[in-house]
Order: C-alpha cells, then sequence, then structure tokens
C-alpha cells in the first residue's frame, strides 16, 4: 500500500471553528431584508371535521401581513402518497395538523394572531393503534385516496412483500425454531438546530429557498411539482442551505411547514421566515417510524440458518412520509444479515390518527434488526449454541450473494464478532445470570450509495486558481456530518495539493450538479468517487500546462540568474524528462520530474503554471476546471425488491457488558465495543466521532428515548421529558476501526454515517438477558419493563 | 404576549413594600429557572416581576450554637461546594449537587426551589429530613415555619402573597446525624425525580436513636414518612428492620401515576431506596 500524505490522518474539522465560536450562520441568524415571520396554527384534535374558521380577529391584529387558511390557497395534494394538502379545510387527522398560517412583523406577533384564529371541530373517533386501525369497523383516516376515489381500509396501498426461497422446506430442515414479537416505537431525531426555511420571491416569482433539505434536487423537483399545480410552472427554483445543524433523515422530505412559507412568501410578497420552536420540533416533525415485528426463525442441528420468515406492521400515522418507505430497508438486514437461505417479509403500513413519520438515522435498519438480533440470540439459546457462535456459523463473507441478490465486496464482519467478543472477555463473562451480563449483536447496511432513486449520482466541479486556491463544488449538502473534511483530504491527495488548499461549496442548486442528497451513508463513498474522477481530470489539465509552461519558466529563471550573476553557469538540463504530462507529478502543491524529482528546475509550485498559463497576452490563455459526474454501477430494486442497490456493504457487531439493578429494573451499560468494517478511515478521529454518536443515539434508542403519545398527542415535547441521554451520561464507547480495503471506495473507504446506531439497542436487550434472565423485546427497555419483567419470572419460577 | 414589568428591589424593606401595592399582580422572581419557565409555558402571567436578586445579602451558608442558617438567595451551587454542607448535611448535598445542570445550579436559588412547591423539588426532602425550620419575613412580621407544615399542595405554601422567605434554620444537632439523600431518574443532569428519598439517622452503639425519612413525588408534597421513622426509633441497626423500614415508608405514600413514572414503580423504589440511604447515612456516620 502507498503512502498517503492526508488519507488516513486526524486531520481536525476545519469549517467547526465558525461553529464553535457562534459566526456559523444557521437558518436562526439568516434574515433577509423586509423578511416576515410565519407561524403554525395546528389542530387541537387528533381526529376532526373541521366546521368553522374565524380569522377576522386575528387579521385586525397590528403586525400581522397575511392570515392564510386552506380556503385561501390552492387545493393541491402533497407528499410521498399525495394524501394531505398543505393547510388542512375539510377534516384534520392528527394533532400537528396546520389548519392555519399567519405572516407577522415578528414571531411573537405571529404566535399571538395564531391564537387569535377561532376554529370550530366537530370531534371524530379516532384510532391510534394499528392493529385496531385494520379491523373493519375502524374508524377510517381517509375516505378518498389521492384521485378521489372511496378507500374501505386505512391499509395503504404499499404492499411490501419479500421473498427468497421456500419457508415450509426451511421450517422442515430446522432442528430449533423461535418466535418473537419485538416492538419499537417513536424516537425523534433531536437535531440541535430546529427546523426552518425562508421562503423569497422576487419580481419573476423565482424562488429562493433557504432550508435545511439534505436533497437539494429532490427538495427542488417537489417544489417544481408543486409549483406546476398553482401556476407558477414557469417560475425557477433555487435551494441554498445555510450551516444546518444536523439532520438525522429528518430533511428528507419537503415538509408542510415549506410549503406554508412558500404560500406566505407569495402571498405577501416578502421572504417569510418559518422557524420551529423545540416544541413544535417534537410535535410537528415526523419522527422515526415506529414497527411491529412477528419474527420466526429456524436452524439445523449444526446452528445453520434454515429460514427467517418476519411479519411487520407499521404505525404510519396520518399521512405518509419516507415512514412508510422504510421497509425497503427492514428487507436488508432480514434478508442479508447472516446466511439465510430462506426468507419471508411482509410489511403492512396502517393509518392512524397518531403523528406520521419520516427517515432517521438507519431508515428503518435499527427497527428489524432489533428483531433479527433478538430472535438470534434467543434461536442460540434454543439450540445451546453460544450466541457469537451462532453469529460466527452464519456469518457473511466477501463474494456472497444474499437473496436479495446483494453482493458482498469485502466483508469484515467475522473480524467484528471476533474482536468484539475478545475485547468483551465474551467466553469468561458469558451466562453467568447474576446481574451481569453481556450481549452483542451486528449490522449490515449500504455503504456504498443506495439506489432508491433512478439516479444515484453526484456531481462535482472542481476549478484551480492562479493562486492555487481549490474551488470545489459539490451537489451534496453539508449536515455537520464530517465529510467536508474527508472530501478535502480525498481531493488533496488525489491531487497533491493541502487539504487546507481546499474551499468547499455545499447545498446549493444553482452552483452544485446533480446529487441524490447526503443520506443512506453515501456522501463520502460517492462524492468521494466523483472526486477522485474530476481531480484526474484537474491534474491531467494542470501537468499539461506544466509541460507547456515550466520550460518556459525554466528560461525565465536562469536569464534571471544570469543577469544578477554574470558567472552564473547555465544548467545542463534534459527537457526531455519533462516532455509528457505522464512524466510530471504533483505533491504539497509541487510539480515535479518523476524521473528526477529533486531537480530544482523542475520543481515548481502549481500557481505558477497556472499564473503563466493565464496572464500570456494574447487569445491563449487558460484556466484549469473540469467537472464529473459519478453515478455508482448499481441496480435498483425490481419488482420483487431484489437488485444490488449499494456498491458495498458496511457491517459492524456492537458488544456491550451491562450491570442491572434488579431492585431497579436500570441498567448500566460498562461497557460498549463498537467494530466497524469502514473499508478504510479516511479520517480515523471523524469516523470514530460518527460511531460515538451514533452509539449514544443507539444507546438512547435501546434504553432511554421514546416519545409518548397519548391518543395522538405526543406528551413529552421536551428535553426534560424526553430522555435523550446528557454529556454525564457517558457512555463508554470504545470504537473498533477494521478495514477492509474495499475496491471500489475512494481510497478502499464505505460509509459509516449510520451504521453505529443500528447494533446497539438489540445488543443491550441481549445482554440484559444475559444478566438477569428477562428479555425486553419492547423499546426502550425501561427499569419499569426490567422491574416488571423480573417479577413475572420470580412469579413463574415460584 | 409575554410581557411584564421588571423590578428589582435593592433592600427587604423595599421587596415588601413592593409586593403590598402589587399583591397579587406580581410574582418574587429569584434564580429565575422555574419562574421564567413557568412564564413561557403559560403557567405564569404575572404583570410585575420582583426580583430578589438585589439583596445579595441572603445569599449565605453560617453556622452558630443553636442552628446551620441557610439564606433563602443561596445557590444550589453554594450549597453543592460548601464544605459544611458537604460533611454535615450531606443529604442536602445530595439533593442540591443533582439539580439540573451547574449552569442551573448558579443561578437557581434553594429558596426558589422550595417557595416553587413541587413535589419533585431535590432539597424539599432533605430539608425535610433535616427538620428544617423555614423564615418568613412579612409586613406583621416574622415568623418561623417547620418545613415540615411549609408545602400544603403541588406549588402551593403557606407563605402569604406579602411575604417573603428569608432564611432556612437547621437545628445543629442535625450535625450528628447521618444523612444521604437519592434522586432516582433517568439521567444524570437535566432531569427531575421520579422519587426522591432522604434518610437522616442518629444511631449510638448501633442503636438508632432518631431516624427521620421524607419522601418526594411521594405525595402532592413532599412528605415525611412518620411511621416509618418511628419503626426505626429505638431499634438495633440491621438489614430486615431497613427494609421494613422501606416498606412501612412505601405504605405510607400516595403516589401516582404519571408520565414519568407508574405509581407502584415509585413505591417500590421507594421500599428499595429507604434502607439504600439508611446505608448510605450509616456509613458517612461511621466515615466521619
Amino acid at each position: 500500500m502507498s503512502e498517503y500524505l492526508y488519507v488516513g490522518k486526524s486531520i481536525p474539522r476545519t469549517a467547526e471553528v465558525d461553529k464553535v465560536t457562534g459566526r456559523a450562520i444557521y437558518i436562526n441568524d439568516l434574515k433577509r431584508p423586509g423578511m416576515l415571520y410565519g407561524k403554525i396554527k395546528y389542530s387541537e384534535y387528533a381526529h376532526a371535521r373541521i366546521k368553522h374558521i374565524d380569522t377576522s380577529k386575528a387579521k385586525k391584529l397590528p403586525g400581522v401581513r397575511a392570515v392564510l387558511t386552506g380556503c385561501d390557497i390552492p387545493d393541491v395534494r402533497v407528499g410521498f402518497l399525495k394524501d394531505q394538502t398543505v393547510l388542512k379545510r375539510d377534516k384534520v387527522r392528527q394533532f400537528r395538523d396546520e389548519v392555519a398560517a399567519v405572516a407577522a412583523i415578528s414571531p411573537e406577533i405571529a404566535q399571538e394572531a395564531c391564537d387569535l384564529i377561532e376554529v370550530e371541530y366537530e370531534e371524530l373517533p379516532g384510532v391510534f393503534d394499528p392493529f385496531e386501525a385494520m379491523k373493519e369497523d375502524a374508524p377510517l383516516i381517509h375516505e378518498v385516496d389521492a384521485r378521489g376515489r372511496p378507500v374501505s381500509s386505512n391499509i395503504l396501498p404499499l404492499p411490501w412483500r419479500f421473498s427468497a426461497g421456500d419457508i415450509e422446506a426451511g421450517r422442515a430442515a430446522s432442528a430449533h425454531v423461535v418466535t418473537d414479537t419485538v416492538r419499537t416505537t417513536w424516537v425523534n431525531q433531536c437535531c440541535m438546530g430546529t427546523s426552518g426555511c425562508i421562503a423569497e420571491f422576487d419580481m419573476n416569482n423565482n424562488l429562493t429557498l433557504y432550508n435545511q433539505a439534505n436533497v437539494i434536487f429532490w427538495d427542488k423537483r417537489r417544489i417544481m411539482e408543486y409549483f406546476a399545480q398553482i401556476g407558477l410552472k414557469n417560475s425557477k427554483v433555487r435551494i441554498i442551505n445555510p450551516v444546518v445543524g444536523g439532520s438525522f433523515g429528518t430533511k428528507l422530505d419537503t415538509d408542510i411547514y415549506e410549503f406554508i412559507a412558500i404560500q406566505l412568501a407569495l402571498k405577501t410578497r416578502r421572504p417569510v421566515k418559518i422557524l420551529f420552536t423545540r416544541e413544535e420540533e417534537f410535535r410537528a416533525l415526523p419522527p422515526r417510524q415506529p414497527a411491529v415485528f412477528e419474527i420466526e426463525q429456524g436452524c439445523d442441528k449444526e446452528g445453520h440458518l434454515t429460514f427467517r420468515n418476519v411479519k411487520a406492521v407499521l404505525d404510519n400515522g396520518a399521512y405518509t412520509s419516507w415512514g412508510a418507505t422504510t421497509p425497503s430497508v427492514m428487507m436488508m438486514p432480514i434478508s442479508s444479515l447472516y446466511r439465510v437461505p430462506n426468507v419471508f417479509f411482509e410489511a403492512k403500513c396502517v393509518y392512524t390518527n397518531n403523528i406520521y413519520c419520516q427517515a432517521m438515522r438507519g431508515y428503518g435498519n435499527p427497527q428489524a434488526t432489533f428483531a433479527v438480533e433478538v430472535s438470534m440470540d434467543h434461536l442460540a439459546e434454543e439450540a445451546g449454541i453460544d450466541p457469537a457462535e451462532l453469529r460466527l456459523i452464519n456469518c457473511n463473507h466477501s463474494g456472497d450473494e444474499t437473496p436479495m441478490r446483494l453482493k458482498i465486496t469485502s466483508c469484515g464482519l467475522e473480524e467484528c464478532i471476533r474482536g468484539v467478543k475478545e475485547k468483551l472477555d465474551w467466553d469468561k463473562k458469558r451466562g453467568k445470570h447474576k446481574g451481569r451480563g453481556v450481549g452483542m449483536a451486528s449490522l449490515i447496511h449500504v455503504a456504498g450509495g443506495a439506489r432508491v432513486y433512478k439516479s444515484d449520482g453526484h456531481g462535482m466541479m472542481i476549478k484551480v486558481d492562479e493562486h492555487g486556491h481549490v474551488d470545489v463544488m459539490s451537489g451534496g449538502t453539508d449536515q455537520g456530518q464530517g465529510s467536508p473534511t474527508v472530501l478535502a483530504q480525498i481531493i488533496a491527495e488525489a491531487l497533491g495539493f493541502r487539504p487546507d488548499d481546499i474551499t468547499l461549496t455545499f447545498g446549493d442548486t444553482a452552483l452544485g450538479l446533480w446529487d441524490a442528497g447526503t443520506h443512506a451513508s453515501r456522501h463520502t463513498f460517492i462524492a468521494g468517487n466523483a472526486a477522485l474522477r474530476a481531480c484526474e481530470k484537474v491534474k491531467r489539465q494542470i501537468l499539461e500546462l506544466a509541460v507547456e509552461e515550466i520550460p518556459k519558466l525554466v528560461k525565465h529563471q536562469i536569464k534571471r540568474k544570469k543577469r544578477k550573476d554574470p558567472d552564473f553557469k547555465e544548467p545542463d538540463l534534459d527537457f526531455s524528462l519533462i516532455a509528457n504530462p505522464e512524466d510530471l507529478d504533483i505533491k504539497d502543491r509541487i510539480i515535479f520530474c518523476k524521473k528526477d524529482p529533486e531537480n530544482p528546475y523542475f520543481r515548481t509550485e502549481v500557481s505558477n503554471v497556472l499564473r503563466e498559463a493565464l496572464h500570456v497576452g494574447t487569445g491563449q490563455s487558460r484556466v484549469v476546471a473540469a467537472e464529473a459526474f459519478y453515478d455508482p454501477p448499481t441496480e435498483m430494486l425490481d419488482r420483487e425488491f431484489k437488485g444490488n442497490l449499494s456498491c458495498t456493504y458496511a457491517f459492524g457487531t456492537t458488544g456491550v457488558e451491562v450491570e442491572v439493578d434488579k431492585k431497579t429494573g436500570e441498567v448500566k451499560i460498562l461497557q460498549l465495543y463498537a467494530a466497524h468494517d469502514v473499508g478504510k478511515a479516511i479520517n480515523p478521529t471523524l469516523i470514530k466521532g460518527q460511531i460515538y454518536g451514533a452509539g449514544y443515539i443507539g444507546v438512547g434508542y435501546g434504553l432511554t428515548e421514546e416519545m409518548k403519545l397519548e391518543k395522538g398527542k405526543v406528551m413529552n415535547p421536551n428535553f426534560l421529558d424526553y430522555k435523550m441521554l446528557t454529556a454525564k451520561d457517558k457512555i463508554p464507547v470504545t470504537p473498533m476501526i477494521i478495514e477492509t480495503d474495499e475496491k471500489d471506495g475512494p481510497f478502499g473507504a464505505k460509509g459509516i454515517g449510520e451504521p453505529g446506531l443500528v447494533p446497539t439497542a438489540p445488543a443491550i436487550a441481549n445482554a440484559v438477558y444475559d444478566a438477569v434472565g428477562v428479555w425486553i423485546k419492547d423499546l426502550p427497555i425501561t427499569p419499569e419493563k426490567v422491574l416488571q419483567a423480573l417479577k413475572e419470572k420470580r412469579e413463574k419460577e415460584k | 404576549m409575554i410581557d411584564y414589568q421588571y423590578l428589582k428591589p435593592k433592600s427587604l424593606e423595599e421587596a415588601l413594600s413592593l409586593l403590598e401595592s402589587y399583591g397579587e399582580r406580581a410574582m418574587l422572581i429569584a434564580g429565575g429557572t422555574d419562574v421564567m419557565v413557568g412564564i413561557r409555558n403559560g403557567k405564569f402571567a404575572p404583570e410585575a416581576l420582583i426580583s430578589l436578586r438585589g439583596l445579595e445579602d441572603l445569599a449565605y451558608i453560617e453556622k452558630d450554637n443553636d442552628a446551620y442558617r441557610i439564606g433563602a438567595l443561596t445557590t444550589h451551587r453554594m450549597l453543592e461546594t460548601h464544605p459544611l454542607i458537604r460533611s454535615e448535611l450531606s443529604a442536602l448535598y445530595d439533593g442540591a449537587s443533582q439539580v439540573g445542570s451547574v449552569q442551573i445550579r448558579n443561578v437557581a436559588t434553594v429558596g426558589g426551589n422550595i417557595c416553587n412547591a413541587a413535589p419533585s423539588a431535590d432539597t424539599a426532602g432533605p430539608l425535610l429530613a433535616l427538620d428544617a425550620v423555614a423564615v418568613l419575613k412579612g409586613p406583621r412580621g416574622e415568623r418561623n415555619v417547620p418545613l415540615s407544615e411549609f408545602f400544603t399542595g403541588p406549588s402551593q405554601t403557606v407563605k402569604e402573597l406579602d411575604e417573603v422567605l428569608v432564611e432556612f434554620r437547621v437545628p445543629a444537632v442535625m450535625g450528628e446525624y447521618g444523612s444521604a439523600y437519592h434522586k432516582h431518574s433517568r439521567r444524570k443532569a437535566m432531569d427531575l425525580p421520579i422519587l426522591g428519598v432522604a434518610v437522616s439517622l442518629k444511631v449510638t452503639d448501633g442503636k438508632i436513636e432518631d431516624a427521620r425519612i421524607a419522601l418526594s413525588v411521594a405525595a402532592p408534597t413532599p412528605i415525611r414518612a412518620k411511621r416509618a421513622e418511628d419503626f426505626l426509633t429505638g431499634k438495633m441497626v440491621s438489614e430486615d428492620v431497613l427494609e421494613e423500614a422501606g416498606k412501612i415508608a412505601g405504605e405510607e405514600a400516595s403516589p401516582r401515576d404519571s408520565l414519568r413514572g407508574k405509581a407502584w414503580y415509585r413505591r417500590e423504589m421507594i421500599e428499595t431506596f429507604v434502607p439504600r440511604m439508611a446505608q448510605k447515612a450509616l456509613e458517612r456516620l461511621k466515615n466521619r
């Protein structure tokens, strides 16, 4: 392996200095001249008919510039299944339903005006449980579909059904079979920066939308679609990201507040900003999709998995966003985590009057992996095999093609399992059931893009100017994930520059080429590959110029020296050594001759060459710029939901040791090892950062975090009652970086954004079982649940 | 819209006269960590806030022959970092040091914590178990109210609208007790207790001479578990005795189901933590 100057080095994040010193401009800080503030009036019922809305008092309030209800704007449907309108005018189906909106000269006045809007409702019976909602006599959430055709059921028309092999044959071949019911609940993404946007139209009705979207080109597409339906089909749309304070999936879909800001801006002809409060973030932002799984799994006498049969029910909430598509990712662990020949998976998404859901780090994978991995431990116990051993027996390996037709390239899973096992001192600590226990769980995730859209591409433009400054325009976005630093390292390495020379611009549809978004742990892999291709072109251009310019520069130099020193002896230079671009290379911004690298006459700063090429005094001046568009050679899932949707896959294993207080039910994490196959760690510190962060969210998911809903209402919309872990609840996370040098990855790298979270909760559940002999299969694993289960166990044993 | 006058008297007399003239339209504010949250959430809408922050001489921790004297404006951080509190009134150290975060403890006052009268107040249990007396000043003069008689309901106290809480007095004899407080919460910071248990014990040669047990979030107000205290008094220390005291205290409590915890769970935590805090108090006595 060659020695890298920057790849593999823990270079500090450069852009973050502005963040920690308070200089970075978030949406909170951003103001536009003449800007108004928008606020939204939400429903007061989970399910009700709107009988009357009286906005007269709100309109009279000084400082109010516009009050809108569903009757004031075009009745256009938006969303993934086009099952909602921007402002609701006939019926509300959840507490977050937007019934009116106000623009005013201050957020306080806008809020006061919202409070002055009087809405008369006729309450309807609600349904808050997906199993209840599937019953024949359940109240219908939607009476008609997007095309106005009557609907007879709350079950969404999304037939998630995956089948490979033969479940019956698998069952017949099994020596051991286990079944489990596993539940996961709503959790909030808890971004540090709350949601917001500014919508601004020019006099030609072209829109600039400052927002936090992490898929800016899809955001633009959705808004263009909306414009086509509201009579603005000739308008142009530009999306610009300010600095974004975290996304974790929340900015994947275009949210209703964005359409509302657009409507308020259209009405007032002024820029309008909507900025969520933390309460709104909890009540009106789509959280992680909850799911209930029935999982059946079997193995033969030797422990080889024979089949996996999973049925899931998802509480879709009142409308459909990306939450309803999480089964497409659930399929991945269900079909492909460990070698399992016969797989069946079916998921039903059901409308209820609860909050609707969206994407969150891991996108369905944490839910499904919780089911698979708890079942694995259960099966291990049934078969009398050590759970780590069962995983090793069925371990995925390089060269496998899974039932979902995922082609496993590099695979460090075995190393991850063995590594965690060793660190935990597994064999010594397991099976004691004396209040302390160990548990593990693994994961598979896309790590080389994810072809969920027809283009999984990324465009990158790079220019180098006469000062040697490298400006990079990426179509991607930066939500704080660290890939700007990583990309600077990749570009510096590939171009022969320094990371400090490189300035990246993200998140602007006008400046970047298409990108399918910063999601699915794809940015480093896809943008990195685009960067390598763009760098190749840029470097070629520089070296082509160098071939022409270096001899001239050398001659100038000799001439100057002679002038200064008449005794100067002209060196005997062989210019044929630098006659072709292939003869030259760049390192640390210095162009040099490969065959004579130390020759000072053939060494020159890139900027010297570029300056010479630009300021020529004739019509021949030239600049250096290139673009590359990388779309990975992957497949869309076919009608059977099979296909190799990613170039490569991430694997990892989390192992934990816990201590359970049998009298309080509290679970304390003593050690957490997170081993991840990252391909190649381009920046080890940033990888660790991703693993720490994901580990924390994973522990929250496993132990403390839940949105508590009572009849559709979020009862804990604040950080006091939503138990996100604090700095004081430090978890001893030890990241273990496994490098497998992925052949298709930029410098061998794979994606790492989501994986760390995925196996954390099941590893904890399995460790709790090992410690005290109770399995909590219902997240989060609260002290109450543990204590209750311990009591039930004692009752049974009596 | 949130709108109020902010008044900052320079003396207690001035504060009392402002209170008198504004009556129900005014609220006292000290650290503000409860009042401001209440205003923002629409729980309070006072016309005026009378700030006690100008009365710096009400922030002190002293000890004389009769009592430990703690000024009402003493912050939680002051309590947490004062050696006297940590070594002699340990339960109060336990309670004060676990409120919110350092930033909050730097401004939040012990007087405010008690006057806010939340069933979950983290200094209430310790002060109850330490037999504290609240000193109130008003137009009718000064009066002393034992903390066990101070709370009348959630967010309700015997303090009259025109009175100001100025001091807590903990009998000097309490310095001979060992004490401990447990805040049972899901997180180690920025959290409220699901349940709080404070225990103080006076023990001679293994015999419990006096016991005080206080529970928070176990009833509409912080309470003393007097039957459990009586049970312990005069008994020799043993695991069984402490366990039994926990059971009795659990029966005395009237916890409720709430979003933050179920009644059955709270009751079990009383049973668990009364003996655990008693043990901790005993250990502290031993290590003195």
